[in-house]
Order: C-alpha cells, then sequence, then structure tokens
C-alpha cells in the first residue's frame, strides 16, 4: 500500500515537474531573459517567504486540518518585533529578533491547536476568527503606521548575500542569505514527515483520525505540533519579508493564504488529509514563483495577469484532482 | 474568501464606533459649538497607512476647529466589498454628511445612491468620474498632474528613451488619468520616448511593487524612466532600483509620501514625488459639506481658505466637480523640510 502509493506521487511530482519545465520553455521563448541569472536569483528570492510557509502548510493539510491566520501571525511576528527592537536598541541582534518573531508565531499557532483539539471546532473557523482577532488587535494595541526605519540588523540581513554579481548594464545580480532559511526549513520538514513518529503520526492522523487514536498516535502532541510549526515558521517569515521589503506594515501580506494554499494543493497536498510531499510542495511553490513572476518578462497586458494566473491554478489543479480520482478508481477496481 | 473579510470589517466597525463614541465623550471639552452640530462621516481606501492617517488628522483637525461632529474610519483593507460595509452601517447611523475616498469607484456608487436617496449629502475625492455625488473635490484636475509628472520624467530621462508606468489598479479612476494623460502629453511633446509597459498593476502592495520592477529591469535592460501612482509604488520600484546598483540610469517619478518614499530619494532612486496634503483634503471635504449643508453653494472661485484650494476650478463637463491647485512636489532639494 505504502509503496503504491509513494509511487502514485512519484508520478504526479513528475507532471508537476514537466507542467514546470513547459511554462520554463514557454516563458524562454518569449523573452530569453528569463533564464539569465538574475532572473533565476529574482525568482529564488520571491520563493523565500512563500516557500517556507507553504511547506508550513503542507503539514498542516497532511493533518487533515488547515490553517489560514498564517499571514496574519507572520504579520504580527514581524510587527511586534520591529516595534519592539526600535524602543529597545539592545535587542537589535537578528538572532534574538528572528527569535522573538519565531516565539510570538509559535504561541499564536499553540493557541490556535488548544481550540482545534481542545475544544473540538474545525480549524477553518478558529484560524479564520484568530486571523481576524490577530490583525484587528495589532493595529489597536501595537500601531498602524509602517515602519521604515527598521532595526539596523534587518536591514544588515537584507543586504547579506550568498553570491553577487556585476552584470554587463552595470546591474547587480544578486543571491539572498535568506534563501538558507528555506533550504534548512524544506530539508527538517522533509526529514521529520519521513523518520519521526510524529511526522508519520500527521499523515496517520490526517487519513483517518480514529484509526490513528486507536493504534496509539498522541493526536494532542500531534495538533499542537503541526499548528505549532505553523505559527513559528511564520514569526520566522515575518521577519524574512520585512528584511526582503525593508519596512514593516502591520496591514501587509493580506491574501497571501490564498497563493499558499494553491502551491500546496497544486503540490500534490490532499486538503482532506494523509497526503503530501515537501518535493510536491516545492514544485508547487516553483510553479506560482515562475508563473506570477513572468508575467510582466513576456509582456502581457496588466488586464491579463489574473486571467492567465487562474488560468494556470486551475488546470494545475484539475490534473491534480483527476490524477487522485483515476488512483482511487484503480485502487477500488483492485 | 470573502468571509474573513466581512467578519475583518464588522469587527473593525466595531472598533471605529466604540472608538468613535470615545473620541465624542472626550473632545467635547474645549471646541467651538456651532450653530447646527453636523454628523460628517469620511470614509477612506485603508485603514492604517500613512496617507489615510493623514487625512484623519485634517478631518479631526476640522473637528476641533469647527465643533462639528467629523471623524474617520476605513476598511481594514484595500477592497471596495469592506467599504461598501463602511458606508452601509453609516447610512444606518443616519449620519448627515458622507465624504469617501472610493477604492473604486463603480463598487460604492450603489450605496452612494442610496445614501443619497435617504438624503445624506455626499462628498467625493479621488472619483472624477462619480455619478451618486453631490459634489466632487479634486485637489488638481488629473491631467494637467499626470502632464506635471511626465515632464519631470522626460527632463530626468533627457527626453528620450524606454519608460514604463505603474498603477495601483486599473479599477482606480485617477491612477489611470494621471498615467493616460501623462503617456499622451509624451506621444505629444516627446517622439524620442517609448512606453514599453503601460499602466503595470501592483495592486497597492509595495512588495508587489518591488518584484514587478526588478522584472521589467530584466525585460527592458534599457529602461531609463518610471512613472508610478500609487503611495508604495515610488519606494518598491526605488528598492528594486537601489538593489541592482541603477539609480543613476532610471529615474522614477510619481505619487508618494516623503515619509514612505524618502530614503530612495536620498539614495537618487526616485527623482521626484509628487502629493497633495491628504490632511487638507480631509479638512477641504468636510468643509464643504458643512458649507452645503448649511445651504451655501459651491462655485468656481469659491474659497475655502485652504492651501491649494483657494479659488476652486470647476470642470467644463461636469457641473459638480471641483479642482483646487493643490500639488506639492520634493526631490531632494526639499526633502528636508517634509521628513519628521
Amino acid at each position: 500500500m505504502t509503496s503504491r502509493v509513494r509511487r502514485l506521487f512519484g508520478r504526479h511530482e513528475m507532471v508537476l515537474l514537466g507542467v514546470t519545465v513547459l511554462l520554463s520553455i514557454v516563458i524562454g521563448a518569449l523573452n530569453p531573459a528569463f533564464y539569465s541569472l538574475q532572473n533565476a536569483f529574482d525568482l529564488l528570492k520571491t520563493s523565500v517567504p512563500l516557500g517556507i510557509l507553504t511547506i508550513g502548510l503542507l503539514v498542516v493539510l497532511i493533518s487533515g486540518g488547515i490553517d489560514i491566520s498564517f499571514p496574519a501571525i507572520a504579520v504580527a511576528g514581524m510587527y511586534i518585533t520591529c516595534t519592539l527592537a526600535i524602543d529597545v536598541r539592545s535587542l537589535d541582534h537578528l538572532p534574538a529578533l528572528l527569535a522573538i518573531s519565531t516565539a510570538i508565531g509559535l504561541a499564536l499557532g499553540l493557541f490556535n491547536a488548544v481550540l482545534i483539539h481542545f475544544f473540538r471546532l474545525p480549524a477553518l473557523i478558529v484560524t479564520l476568527g484568530t486571523a481576524s482577532v490577530i490583525r484587528g488587535a495589532l493595529l489597536e494595541f501595537v500601531g498602524t503606521r509602517t515602519i521604515t526605519n527598521l532595526p539596523p540588523s534587518i536591514i544588515a540581513f537584507s543586504r547579506t548575500n550568498l553570491f553577487e554579481a556585476t552584470l554587463a548594464n552595470g546591474a547587480s545580480a544578486a543571491l539572498t542569505v535568506s534563501i538558507l532559511f528555506f533550504a534548512g526549513v524544506a530539508i527538517a520538514v522533509a526529514l521529520a514527515l519521513r523518520y519521526t513518529v510524529i511526522g508519520r503520526g500527521a499523515y496517520a492522523v490526517g487519513a483517518d483520525l480514529a484509526a490513528a487514536e486507536r493504534v496509539g498516535f498522541n493526536v494532542r502532541r500531534i495538533h499542537l505540533f503541526v499548528y505549532g510549526l505553523m505559527g513559528a515558521l511564520a514569526g520566522l517569515v515575518g521577519i524574512i519579508h520585512a528584511s526582503i521589503i525593508r519596512n514593516a506594515n502591520p496591514l501587509d501580506l493580506d491574501g497571501l493564504e490564498l497563493t499558499v494554499i494553491a502551491a500546496a494543493v497544486i503540490g500534490g497536498a490532499s486538503i482532506t488529509g494523509g497526503r503530501g510531499t515537501v518535493t510536491g510542495a516545492l514544485l508547487g511553490v516553483a510553479l506560482m514563483v515562475i508563473m506570477d513572476g513572468s508575467l510582466v518578462l513576456v509582456g502581457l497586458p496588466s488586464q491579463w495577469h489574473q486571467v492567465f494566473i487562474g488560468l494556470v491554478v486551475l488546470v494545475s489543479t484539475s490534473i491534480t484532482a483527476l490524477r487522485t480520482r483515476s488512483a482511487r478508481a484503480g485502487e477500488i477496481a483492485r | 474568501m470573502h468571509v474573513p473579510r466581512v467578519v475583518i470589517a464588522a469587527s473593525l466597525a466595531a472598533v471605529c464606533t466604540l472608538t468613535a463614541c470615545s473620541r465624542k465623550a472626550a473632545s467635547s471639552a474645549s471646541v467651538p459649538t456651532p450653530a447646527h452640530r453636523y454628523t460628517i462621516a469620511t470614509v477612506g481606501k485603508v485603514e492604517g497607512i500613512a496617507w489615510f492617517e493623514d487625512m484623519k488628522k485634517g478631518v479631526q483637525k476640522f473637528a476641533a476647529d469647527t465643533g462639528q461632529e467629523a471623524f474617520m474610519q476605513s476598511p481594514a483593507q484595500a477592497d471596495g466589498a469592506q467599504q461598501v460595509q463602511i458606508i452601509e452601517n453609516l447610512i444606518a447611523q443616519k449620519v448627515d454628511a458622507i465624504c469617501v475616498v472610493p477604492f473604486s469607484v463603480e463598487a460604492v456608487e450603489p450605496v452612494l445612491k442610496k445614501a443619497r436617496d435617504q438624503g445624506i449629502l455626499v462628498i467625493a475625492h479621488e472619483a472624477s468620474s462619480a455619478q451618486n455625488a453631490d459634489l466632487i473635490i479634486e485637489p488638481f484636475d488629473n491631467a494637467a498632474y499626470g502632464r506635471h509628472l511626465m515632464e519631470r520624467l522626460a527632463q530626468e530621462m533627457g527626453g528620450e528613451g524606454d519608460y514604463a508606468t505603474f498603477v495601483g489598479s486599473l479599477n482606480s479612476k485617477s491612477h489611470t488619468e494621471w498615467v493616460d494623460a501623462g503617456v499622451a502629453y509624451q506621444r505629444e511633446k516627446y517622439p524620442k520616448m517609448h512606453d514599453v509597459a503601460d499602466k503595470i498593476e501592483d495592486y497597492e502592495d509595495q512588495n508587489k511593487a518591488y518584484q514587478k520592477m526588478k522584472e521589467l529591469l530584466i525585460a527592458h535592460p534599457t529602461l531609463k524612466g518610471v512613472q508610478t501612482s500609487a503611495m508604495g509604488t515610488a519606494a518598491g520600484a526605488g528598492l528594486a532600483v537601489e538593489e541592482r546598483g541603477l539609480q543613476k540610469q532610471v529615474a522614477i517619478v510619481g505619487t508618494s509620501l516623503a515619509s514612505v518614499s524618502g530614503q530612495y530619494i536620498k539614495s537618487g532612486s526616485v527623482r521626484m514625488i509628487s502629493f497633495w496634503d491628504p490632511a487638507l483634503a480631509g479638512y477641504a471635504m468636510n468643509k464643504i459639506a458643512v458649507m452645503m449643508l448649511e445651504g451655501q453653494k459651491i462655485t468656481a472661485g469659491t474659497n475655502l481658505g485652504l492651501p491649494g484650494y483657494e479659488s476652486l476650478v470647476q470642470s467644463k463637463d461636469k457641473p459638480n466637480l471641483f479642482f483646487g491647485s493643490a500639488w506639492i512636489d520634493i526631490t531632494k532639494d526639499n526633502l528636508d523640510q517634509y521628513m519628521q
């Protein structure tokens, strides 16, 4: 059974890879600048916040849950941490700020988990509610103004690159250091999902909660883990986002949950739980980033941007859904 | 995904109502008592951003100066549906006048009609095409402003080369009017300039503007200029140009505030930003509302007693559309006086 399922995902990921490569070839044919080093670095930078959040959401989806509060959590971590660091100058060290924002995210994520696990409330409703409360409270109690004079350590972080090059026209291309966080999170979560009890438990709970409970998985721990992880990663993303755009706007990241859910689902994560892989999620992120980040490049008129994005999302999710259905039909027939 | 927005709008409306009430209680101490006390609501595009925070200050100053019950509330997110919701609530509260800066003119037309049908005075701003407003006050003629920005961009570009234009959204009437007038002016006066990407949408999101600008710089390596419209776009695009080290090659000119784009004016990627003072615009809308509620007529030449609004210009095609002459330019030379 497991080997069969794994083979199926292997195939889904191959299809997705094919779609992404095809899209890249089409874009590259329309504008060869797509293949430039600069563009590759830009796309990688754009993928960092989206990618980390998608990995976090993947784990939630695998466990059969959903979370739409993570953009609000990311903004809360970012804005509270930046506000704090401006008032308390001695806190202005990158590890400290990352830790504070991640801790804020973790706390909010665990709060979600408590409501979902102990009060048995639907995750969609819980996270919808906490998202509203977090955003409202942030404006009411912390502040409404965009912080443009960020703590110097965050500015320094935004200027730290793994690799820099100067191009022919005098422009520079740089690969942001924050890509390491993305890589680290992806590897750690992939290993956790495969080799740890809690990771296997997430799949089990998502596939069949009652069965997982009966065979002895600690459902409470799994719920705390998946929502806590989502929150913590959102907190981390908050600081990375601030460093990318060099400001902290308490209204930022609105609507990001849709892009992240789309990336995870395109990547093969099942919205009903039990299925999904880090590799698939990474491919989903790649597809979203390449698609969204190439519309100006190919010279598509603005009014067509939304249409195009909608079409690609529809086609990719349809392929996923159809393949899943035919696979299920195959199982039943047997 | 309409559910969360409605929830947020409702909770925000509740919070706003509460704070409006507490403000009413707190501010009744030392303000003048007008002959008739009107309730005037000003509705911005979005809560929390610098622009509408400044406008709120203008509204609060008006309330303090005149003793009128004037307050401001805006949607939690830049979203037409939420703005409609807030106006619905204001109609239910039976305010005397609504001053509105529509997120999308088309989206608010029905609810503005409803307000007017119930006898509420409607003053609109940044909405020259609005049909259901008693009066529309613009800080300036949008076409004249668009030409003004393009003239500066042309100077920065030496009158030749590739340029692109940004709008917050294609639904934003004023943004498209600025850009269209600017592009038309360029075609007529600077034939050696070329519009290589017209009206790129950034959804009023600085991060989107930053990403699209980076893309634009790859797609058009010869790009020499950009005209921007939404408040954060000059800053987002400025960051992209600065990261690429292209401050000398690429000029950005557009609408923004010193507090948002100041650092990029300093670094040279943004050459000039223009704006009108949102505090004055908020004050002007409220002032007009009270004048009209008191039965005074607004005509060509009316003096609101505010800088840039000393002699209103009436539109030729639309008798209820009035312009001030209230744009302010900021460059490296005068930046300091606008930075707090």
